[in-house]
C-alpha cells in the first residue's frame, strides 16, 4: 500500500475518496480499487489489521481481569456504551468511549460508534437479509417518507455479488416477503427452534420461522480462500475479530482485497471535517481533513467522493460541508438534510420454557444464533391499527444448571456435575419504524469536538406507531408460544433510547424529486452528482432487516455506476 | 511479580506493607488479617480435595478484585462490615476466631450464615458476594476450564440435535 510522503498537490490527488472504512466504506474502496481506481479510504480512527489487532481474540475466559464484566469505573465513565450487550471486556477496545466523542442528546439517544478501521463491522451481529419489494413499495403505498427511487430488481444482482464474496449462510425458504440469495449452507435450527417452526407453519399460515441467515463461511469457497478466510469455527467470539476470518469484516475481507490491487491508499487517524465543494466547477473537488493526533489540516482531491461514514457522522461531514452555494450544507437545497431519521424498535422481548424435546440438547455453538421470523404484519396488505411490522428472532437453548447451595466438597461436585435443565426459548423484536421530519440530527452551535468540528445533536424519538406495534408483538409471540405450549411466558418491555438497536438510518435519503430528497437512485446528491452516500444514511425507510447487507449491495452498485460516469467522462 | 488468580495476574500491592492485603486494591482497605481471614472463608467454600481448593487458584483475592473493580461503593462498605463481624459470630457460636476453627465448624458458620441463621444482614450479603465470586472464579479457572475441559474456545461444530445421555 502505498505511503503518503509528499505534500504536493499531486500526492494528494486520487481518482477517488472514501470517507469511512466500517462496511459501506469497505466495500466502495473494494468495488473502486477493482475497476482501477486510485482511492484513498479515510478513517478517523486507528488501523486494525486483520488478526494482528485483535489482542483478546484467543485468550480464554479465565485470561480477562474481570472474566468479561465491566468495572464500574468504566460503566460510570460510559453510560451510553455501557448499554450495549457487545461493550464488554473482551471487545471494549474496539468501541468509543462517551467522553472520547461527546454528542449532544436533545432527546436521549444511545448513539453506539466503532472509531477504527472497519469501523462497526468488527462488532456487527452478522445477521443479513435481503429487502424485497415489499420493502422498498412500502412508504409509496402506506404513504409516508417519500418512495423509494430503486426496486428490488435494481438491487437485486448486487445483493448477489456482496453476498457470493462476503459468504453468507442460510437456506433457499422461498419466502416473497424474504428473497432467497446466493447462500452457502444455513446453519440448521435445533430441536425446539424446529419444533416451533413446524408448528407455527401447520397453525398461522403465513408466519415462517427461517434459519438465521449471516455473514459466516459455513462451507468456505475459493473466492474466500482468496481473501485469506477459511471456514467459520463456531466460536461465537466474534466481537473480538475473528483469527479464522470466519465472518465477514472489512479487516477481514474487503479492505485486504481492494489494497492486493495496488489502488488503495488507506489513511487512519484522518478526521473529515467537510466535503470541499468548488464553486466555479459546481462539483466537490475533495475533503479537508484534520490528522487525529497532530491536528494537522490537509486537503485531498479526487473525482468522486464516497461518504460511507456511519449514518449519523455521514449527516455531520455534509452538514458541516458549507459554502456560498450550500450554506446550509452539501447538497442541502431543500433544507431536508439530517432530517427523517429513523431507527428499528428493539424495545420488547419475551421469553418462555419449553418441557418437551428432552432428548436432545446442543453441542457446539450456532454462529448465527438460531431461527429469524420474517415479517408476518402488514406485509401483502395493511392489517392492523399500525403501520409496517417487525421481524423477531427467536432462538432455544438448554443450559446446565447447578446446586450452588451449601459449602465444601459437595458444592465443589454439583459445580463439576450440574444437570441438563428444560429448554428456554426467547426472541426479540425489530421493528420497522416511520421516518419524521422531527427525528432529525443538527450541528450544534457551540459545542465542538477536539478538532474543532460541531458536535452532532440529535433528537429522535420513538411514536405511537412504535407503541402499537410493540404491544402487537409481544401479543402474538405470547399467543404463538402458548398454542406451542411453551410456558412460564415472559413478555418484557424494554424500555431503551433510540439508538441502541445501532441500526440508526436516513438523513440524506434517496428519492426521486430533489425537492423531497437529498440523493437520487445512484445514491448522487442530486445537487452534487460526484458524492455518492451508501452507507445507512442514504435509507429512505428502514423496513425490518438488518441493514448491512443493503449497505454493502448499495456501495458496489453505486461505486459500479461511478466508474462508469467517470469512464464516459460525465463525472 | 504478578499474582495469579484463578488463571489471571493480578498487580501486587506496591507497599510491601505486611499489615496491607498482598494485591493492589484501590477501594478497598483490606488488611493482611482480613485476607487470611476471607482465604479461610472461600477455601471453605471450595477446599482443596484431589482437585486444587479456593486458596490454590487464589479465589479469595479473585473476589477482592472483584468487589474492588466491580461492586458500587454501598456493597463495597457492607462486604467490609460483613468481613469485620465474621470473627464475632464464630466466636460467639465456637469461642474461636474464624480461622482457628475446624473445618467442620466453618463450613458451620457459613451454612448458618448464608441460610440467615443470624441476624446481621451484611453479614450474610458479604458472604453470599464471596459465594458468587468464589463460585466464578472457580468455574472460569483455568483448571476448571482447560485442565477439565469445561470450555472450548474453539468448538468447529454445532448440533442441534445432539442426543442425550440418559444413565
Amino acid at each position: 500500500m502505498p505511503e503518503i510522503t509528499g505534500d504536493s498537490i499531486k500526492d494528494r490527488t486520487f481518482d477517488a475518496i472514501v470517507i469511512g472504512s466500517g462496511i459501506s466504506g469497505g466495500w466502495s474502496a473494494k468495488e473502486l480499487t477493482e475497476r482501477g481506481l486510485k482511492t484513498l479510504l479515510l478513517e478517523r480512527g486507528r488501523n486494525v489489521e486483520h488478526i494482528k489487532d485483535y489482542p483478546t481474540t484467543n485468550m480464554m475466559p479465565y485470561e480477562f481481569e474481570h472474566r468479561g464484566e465491566m468495572p464500574l469505573a468504566i460503566q460510570k465513565a460510559a453510560p451510553v456504551v455501557s448499554r450495549c450487550y457487545a461493550f464488554r471486556e473482551d471487545a471494549m477496545h474496539f468501541f468509543v468511549k462517551d467522553n472520547e466523542h461527546p454528542y449532544v442528546q436533545e432527546k436521549p439517544f444511545d448513539w453506539i460508534r466503532g472509531y477504527q478501521v472497519g469501523g462497526k463491522s468488527l462488532l456487527w451481529a452478522r445477521q443479513t437479509q435481503r429487502w424485497s419489494d415489499y420493502d422498498f413499495e412500502g412508504p409509496a403505498r402506506d404513504g409516508f417518507a417519500v418512495d423509494w427511487p430503486i426496486r428490488y430488481k435494481d438491487i437485486a444482482p448486487w445483493y448477489s455479488h456482496v453476498e457470493k464474496f462476503a459468504g453468507i449462510s442460510g437456506n433457499r425458504d422461498g419466502l416473497k416477503e424474504l428473497p432467497d440469495g446466493d447462500f452457502l449452507p444455513g446453519y440448521p435450527l435445533n430441536a425446539v427452534e424446529d419444533y416451533f417452526r413446524e408448528h407455527v407453519h401447520q397453525k398461522y399460515p403465513g408466519r415462517h420461522i427461517v434459519s438465521a441467515r449471516g455473514a459466516h463461511l459455513s462451507r468456505p469457497q475459493p473466492i474466500h480462500f482468496q481473501q485469506g478466510r477459511g471456514q467459520c469455527q463456531n466460536r461465537v467470539l466474534c466481537q473480538r475479530g475473528c483469527p479464522f476470518g470466519g465472518y465477514f469484516s472489512s479487516n477481514a475481507s474487503t479492505i485486504p482485497w481492494a489494497a492486493k490491487t495496488g489502488n488503495l491508499t488507506l489513511r487512519p487517524f484522518s478526521v473529515v471535517h467537510s466535503v470541499i465543494y468548488d464553486e466555479k466547477k459546481g462539483r466537490a473537488t475533495g475533503v479537508k481533513v484534520i490528522d487525529a493526533n497532530t491536528r494537522k489540516e490537509t486537503e485531498y482531491y479526487a473525482k468522486v467522493i464516497f461518504v460511507n461514514a456511519s449514518a449519523l457522522n455521514t449527516n455531520l461531514i455534509l452538514l458541516n460541508s458549507v459554502s456560498g452555494r450550500f450554506p446550509n450544507g452539501l447538497g442541502n437545497d431543500n433544507g431536508l438534510l439530517g432530517k427523517y431519521v429513523a431507527f428499528h424498535n428493539y424495545s420488547a422481548t419475551i421469553s418462555a420454557v419449553y418441557n418437551g424435546m428432552k432428548q436432545y440438547r446442543t453441542d457446539g455453538r450456532n454462529p448465527v444464533g438460531g431461527g429469524y421470523i420474517p415479517r408476518f404484519r402488514n406485509v401483502f396488505r395493511q392489517e392492523t391499527d399500525f403501520l409496517r411490522g417487525y421481524a423477531a428472532g427467536f432462538s432455544a437453548h438448554r443450559s446446565e444448571i447447578a446446586d450452588h447451595s451449601g459449602t465444601g466438597v459437595a458444592l465443589k461436585e454439583h459445580l463439576l456435575n450440574p444437570s441438563l435443565g428444560e429448554w428456554r426459548v426467547g426472541s426479540h423484536m425489530m421493528g420497522e419504524t416511520i421516518p419524521k421530519e422531527t427525528n432529525h440530527v443538527s450541528l450544534d452551535k457551540e459545542k465542538k469536538d477536539d478538532w474543532g468540528i460541531p458536535q452532532l445533536k440529535i433528537a429522535v424519538v420513538y411514536d405511537d406507531n412504535d407503541e402499537k406495534m410493540r404491544q402487537d408483538y409481544l401479543d402474538q409471540m405470547a399467543e404463538m408460544f402458548g398454542s406451542a405450549g411453551f410456558t412460564d411466558i415472559r413478555p418484557a418491555r424494554a424500555d431503551k433510547a433510540p439508538g441502541l438497536d445501532i441500526h440508526e438510518m436516513g438523513g440524506v435519503r434517496m428519492g426521486h424529486d430533489p425537492k423531497t430528497s437529498l440523493l437520487n437512485k445512484w445514491h448522487q446528491l442530486h445537487a452534487c452528482k460526484n458524492v455518492f452516500v451508501t452507507d445507512g444514511a442514504c435509507m429512505t425507510s428502514t423496513s425490518t432487516q438488518n441493514p448491512s447487507l443493503t449497505y454493502m449491495a448499495f456501495s458496489a452498485r453505486a461505486a459500479d455506476y461511478a466508474f462508469g460516469e467517470l469512464r464516459k467522462g460525465d463525472l | 511479580m504478578m499474582i495469579i488468580a484463578g488463571g489471571v495476574a493480578i498487580l501486587p500491592s506496591c507497599s510491601g506493607d505486611p499489615g496491607k492485603a498482598s494485591i493492589a486494591l484501590k477501594n478497598l482497605p483490606v488488611t493482611a488479617d482480613q485476607e487470611t481471614l476471607l482465604a479461610a472463608v472461600a477455601e471453605t467454600i471450595i477446599p482443596k480435595n484431589d482437585m486444587p481448593g479456593a486458596r490454590d487458584m487464589n479465589l479469595h483475592l479473585f473476589t477482592l478484585k472483584m468487589v474492588d473493580d466491580c461492586s458500587d461503593a454501598a456493597e463495597q462498605q457492607v462486604f467490609m462490615a460483613g468481613l469485620d463481624s465474621i470473627d464475632q459470630f464464630s466466636r460467639q457460636k465456637y469461642n474461636n476466631a474464624f480461622v482457628q476453627c475446624s473445618d467442620t465448624q466453618k463450613a458451620t458458620l457459613l451454612d448458618d450464615i448464608a441460610g440467615g441463621r443470624q441476624d446481621n444482614k451484611q453479614l450474610t450479603t458479604m458472604i453470599n458476594i464471596t459465594k458468587r465470586r468464589v463460585i466464578q472464579g472457580f468455574m472460569n479457572s483455568k483448571y476448571v476450564m482447560t485442565d477439565l475441559k469445561k470450555y472450548e474456545l474453539v468448538p468447529g461444530r454445532y448440533n442441534g440435535y445432539f442426543p442425550v445421555k440418559t444413565s
